[in-house]
């Protein structure tokens, strides 16, 4: 989970390797925000895994490689 | 998850934002008058239940978004710093707190510094990208590498 120049770096990184997924570090800010936004509040409650990928299908996020185990 | 557990979670949490480090379980355990034993015990449940993430020797490894151990993620915000865990969570010590941030790493590629600053949830330079390489399916089987 890794911040890279673009995406041409990205691909020279891999150097052939099967990639994951790339995007923008905006919609990893907003990702974050939903994600960590409850983690310090004294009301915070364990999240279930069908909570956490709703988080990740609101943010477009979707398809097999952001499908949780 | 029991209350109590939560509790010791909680308390976790804040002693490891007010002292910039992992708290050991003698220090949260003094916070919640819980021996330094419970405190491990409650800590290896909430380590089996993805709620942090122990060491070898039991203490704390990750309280995500922070890191325990030096990263290449260092985050500064309201002139205090932590390490974070990844990227995302760089971004996620700032949403945690609701503060503005800033964190500085380096592209894995070139090795040149990136800096970012956070204002109101968002990025000062749009222009890095992120890459996860493991699927979500398998972000918790090696979170160490994730």
């Amino acid at each position: 989970m890794l911040l890279f120049r673009s995406e041409a770096h990205v691909d020279r990184w891999l150097a052939g390797r099967e990639p994951g997924a790339t995007i923008p570090i905006t919609k990893l800010a907003e990702l974050a925000a939903a994600w960590w936004h409850d983690r310090l509040s004294p009301d915070w409650q364990p999240r279930s895994r069908e909570q956490s990928q709703a988080i990740l299908d609101r943010l477009g996020l979707t398809g097999d490689f952001w499908r949780l185990g | 998850m029991e209350r109590a557990d939560i509790d010791l979670r909680n308390a976790t949490y804040q002693r490891f934002v007010e002292l910039g480090r992992a708290p050991t379980a003698a220090e949260v355990g003094a916070t919640i008058g819980v021996g330094e034993d419970g405190v491990r015990a409650g800590w290896r449940r909430l380590h089996d239940a993805h709620a942090l993430v122990l060491d070898d020797a039991g203490d704390i490894r990750m309280a995500n978004p922070f890191a325990a151990r030096p990263t290449d993620f260092r985050v500064e915000a309201g002139r205090r710093t932590w390490y974070a865990n990844c990227a995302w969570d760089a971004f996620g010590i700032g949403a945690a707190l609701h503060a503005d941030s800033r964190f500085e790493t380096h592209c894995p590629d070139c090795q040149d510094r990136i800096e970012i600053s956070v204002h109101d949830g968002r990025p000062d330079d749009a222009s890095p990208v992120f890459h996860v390489l493991v699927p979500a399916a398998r972000w918790w089987s090696d979170i160490g590498f994730t």
